[in-house]
């Protein structure tokens, strides 16, 4: 496979949400260094992020009472508001004109996984989606931080209900296996140990507001992987990030969601020693420029949500305005995949988990029904003598192989089922 | 962790657990076209697994409800004594699980007590691993059921699990459990579906993942065109059968209707020897209550329907349902109406061929370790069982010379 077009492409598909037409082909002309800066440096504005309007989320209050009659109209409103939610942070991936942003904005909700199942409300979940966008290539000392203060985090793992006479584990053990250090980098004894550092938390569920009481804290010294003295959740936070096993962590978290969830990261992955001041651009960068990126055997499934908006970008949609949205939503449920919905707090899986045959029809009928509402405009004016081969560039694919090659020359009088074989083909289902 | 869906979090589970090779997936007619050409010869024993995922409470399951330590370890979320349904002296079943009492009553349950296995792990993802892989102490890729398949000549109805992610239990080293997934497939046709034939062509240049990406799409088409007459019909029903709607725990963890495709798919004499089936929820942090009670209810009572519809088939004496979860929770409440991950908890081994009663000793509320429940029974002595009396296969490829047995069934 040739080098260039296969770094390329991952850069595109892994550190965005893949190439609007004509991108790919002007990245290869390019060149991938300059490509690789352009797609790493976050821009001071961004024209098409800026085009979509943020959702009205507001403060709807407690739940009335069942069976009043301000019940229909609250819960009415209250699934408006997470749709909307959901419809502007799709678009938002879809029409902003740098990707990364974006990118590490999912990655990290994804890591952070937290579910509207459990919270109903979209405020709280609206207000953490934006701590994560600020974030997302920040420190992630602060990032730790503005999440244990964070209402839709403390309230999904029943922070609100931890106190110093009955500490709830489920924050605490969170935060340490899937969060902050990884499995097995902590005993049983120190799970016990971080829940009682964490007790004092109340939060207001429809708004995600956090407050502190220190009359529900265990303000004893605590002793945390060896370390005895009295923590809160910030300090306690402070010290688990500080931990080599943080770094270790975090760079395995990147490998797995940016390079490979089928290889193992090696000792060498040049992320790892990037991150040693906590600094997530720098991580990212470094694994944008390490070899990884070039050893074939890195390939990465898409995951549904990573794949429906690359192929927005390439068919000219915008996902909001899909007819309808309740039908995108379905769709998107059917592939398994919808934000602020992880199947649960160790956040959506990986590689052959997204390759059933379940998935493969759903596929093709979300395909379907998305390139009806495109005009097709970017694969008919490719000649049609070239259309076979240049329609990679046009999705960012390295190459075709024979087999789909085949298949596309066949449809070349029916461009619908031209695009619907080409996003649906092993090679646009998987970054190469 | 909340919400655990079945389906979802097998999606996780199965990602964390390599599975060999891509799962075959099977459409229920291919299944349905098994039963008519090669049924299953009669009289052979059949195994249904159900998991329930998320850390069932064992001790809100099968409740000490003389012993007052558990009244005063878990004041707000234990069960009143004249509430329960007592089996004997000592321990009765959640007031919930009225199909399973009568169950017991007709001594076609059997309770084994304190199942869990050494060093317990409170990780949901680890624990639910070293159950299905039956391999506490290192982290393995084959589950146990699945090095049961890989031990038989290959046959992709053989283990069948209902819901498009298989389970890690299935998956075995050369072969793997087949996947089924609730709710038809709808087939592309026409010129459509030859080119999507082509494109699910395996190319030698692919990779693993591409070439999982064409097998998922080959699988589609590799079904049969003729709609069998048994999926038209409705499941078996007997007369006597409790009504249920099913589970309440997600829109894809209905229970019930697994159970119902896998009754009539075993009266249809569909070619298979293990079905596995799974609810999710059972992660109760905080208000376990009702939340625990409304899920032991819907295993109640799809059990009961289960059995039911069995009663109405031929193969009634031939199936044994095991149950368990991942781990059971701790003693004491935590203060949010709900209970932490905890260690042992029962299994339940139902079916005409059981012999009903109490296997195992029940861990003591008194001698705890850390908080938690000592481990009594090892979960291998329950597999190794099942493996030799229902599958009737010797243990040796699937737990190795593991010797543990529980004398539960005939």
């Amino acid at each position: 496979m040739d080098a260039k077009r296969l770094e390329t492409s991952r850069l595109f598909h892994r550190f965005g949400f893949g190439p609007r037409p004509g991108e790919y082909a002007q990245a290869i002309k390019d060149g991938v260094d300059a490509t690789r800066t352009k797609l790493l440096t976050v821009p001071t504005s961004d024209a098409g992020a800026a085009k979509v309007v943020a959702p009205n989320i507001t403060n709807l209050g407690p739940r009335p009472a069942p069976n009043t009659k301000e019940i229909v109209p609250f819960a009415i409103e209250m699934r408006f508001q997470v749709q909307q939610m959901t419809m502007w942070w799709l678009d938002r991936m879809a029409l902003s004109d740098h990707g990364l942003t974006e990118r590490m904005t999912w990655f990290w909700h994804g890591h952070w996984a937290t579910s509207v199942q459990k919270l109903n409300y979209a405020m709280p979940m609206f207000n953490q989606n934006n701590t994560l966008r600020a974030n997302c290539l920040g420190n992630f000392k602060t990032m730790s931080r503005a999440m244990i203060n964070d209402g839709a985090l403390q309230f999904w793992l029943d922070g609100q209900d931890s106190t110093l006479v009955a500490p709830n584990e489920n924050l605490g053990r969170e935060l340490m296996e899937l969060f902050v250090l990884g499995v097995d980098r902590y005993s049983e004894d120190d799970v016990k140990a971080a829940a009682r550092a964490l007790t004092g938390y109340q939060v207001v569920r429809s708004s995600g507001a956090v407050t502190f009481n220190a009359k529900r804290h265990d303000s004893s010294a605590i002793t945390i992987l060896g370390t005895t003295q009295p923590f809160t959740g910030e300090t306690l936070s402070d010290f688990l990030v500080a931990r080599d096993d943080n770094a270790t962590f975090i760079a395995e978290r990147l490998w797995y969601r940016f390079i490979s969830s089928t290889e193992s990261m090696p000792t060498t992955f040049s992320a790892k020693g990037a991150f040693a001041g906590r600094d997530i651009a720098a991580a990212v960068n470094a694994m944008a420029n390490d070899g990884a990126m070039r050893d074939e055997k890195n390939d990465l499934v898409k995951a549904p949500v990573e794949w429906f908006i690359s192929a927005c970008r390439a068919l000219g949609l915008t996902p909001s305005q899909l007819k309808t949205p309740a039908q995108l939503l379905n769709y998107l449920d059917k592939l398994g995949q919808t934000p602020f919905n992880p199947p649960n707090v160790g956040g959506w899986p990986a590689a052959e988990a997204w390759l059933s045959s379940a998935t493969a029809q759903y596929r093709i009928a979300f395909a379907a029904w998305l390139i009806k509402q495109s005009d097709l405009s970017a694969l008919t004016a490719i000649p049609v003598g070239s259309r076979v081969l240049k329609s990679a560039d046009w999705l960012g694919v390295p190459e075709w192989s024979a087999r789909t090659q085949a298949a596309l020359r066949d449809s070349l009088n029916d461009p619908a089922q031209f695009a619907l074989l080409a996003l649906c083909s092993p090679e646009y289902i998987v970054s190469a | 962790m909340d919400t655990v869906t079945r389906r979802k979090f097998l999606k996780l589970t199965s990602g964390a657990v390599a599975v060999g090779a891509a799962a075959p997936l099977l459409s229920i007619d291919q299944i349905a076209q098994a039963a008519i050409d090669r049924p299953l010869p009669a009289n052979t024993p059949i195994l249904v697994v159900i998991t329930l995922y998320g850390g069932n409470d064992g001790l809100n399951t099968v409740i000490p409800f003389t012993d007052p330590i558990y009244y005063s370890s878990r004041p707000d979320i234990s069960y009143k004594a004249a509430d329960v349904l007592p089996l004997d002296a000592e321990l009765a079943l959640n007031p919930a699980m009225k199909g399973l009492k009568a169950l017991w009553d007709q001594k076609k349950v059997a309770i084994i007590r304190g199942v869990g296995y050494p060093n317990s792990d409170h990780s949901h993802f680890s624990s639910m691993a070293k159950w299905q892989t039956a391999s506490p102490a290192k982290h393995i890729a084959t589950g146990w059921l699945g090095r049961w398949v890989d031990s038989q000549s290959e046959d992709p109805m053989l283990a069948i699990s209902l819901g498009s992610v298989l389970p890690p239990m299935l998956a075995g080293a050369k072969r793997s459990g087949s996947a089924l997934p609730l709710g038809g497939l709808v087939i592309p046709k026409g010129t459509l579906a030859t080119e999507c034939i082509q494109l699910s062509k395996v190319a030698k240049k692919d990779s693993k993942l591409m070439a999982a990406a064409a097998t998922s799409m080959r699988n589609l088409f590799s079904i049969s065109g003729n709609v069998q007459p048994v999926l038209k019909s409705p499941a078996p029903v007997a007369p006597d059968l409790p009504t249920t709607n099913g589970g309440n725990a997600g829109g894809d963890s209905n229970l019930a209707q697994q159970l119902d495709v896998v009754a009539k798919l075993i009266s249809a004499g569909s070619p298979t020897k293990v079905w596995s089936v799974s609810l999710g929820g059972f992660d109760t942090h905080a208000n376990e209550a009702n939340a625990q009670a409304e899920l032991l209810g819907v295993v109640s009572d799809s059990l009961s329907r289960f059995m039911g519809q069995l009663k109405a088939t031929t193969r009634s004496n031939d199936v044994t349902i095991m149950v368990y979860s991942e781990f059971g929770r701790r003693v004491a409440g935590n203060g949010s109406q709900g209970t932490d991950h905890g260690t042992s908890g029962p299994m339940f081994v139902i079916g005409n061929s059981v012999k009903g009663g109490f296997y195992g000793e029940q861990p003591s509320l008194k001698n705890l370790f850390k908080g938690d429940l000592a481990v009594t029974t090892d979960f291998r002595d329950v597999y190794a069982t099942v493996i030799e009396k229902v599958l009737k296969s010797p243990v040796g490829p699937t737990l190795g010379s593991w010797a543990g047995r529980v004398n539960c069934l005939n």
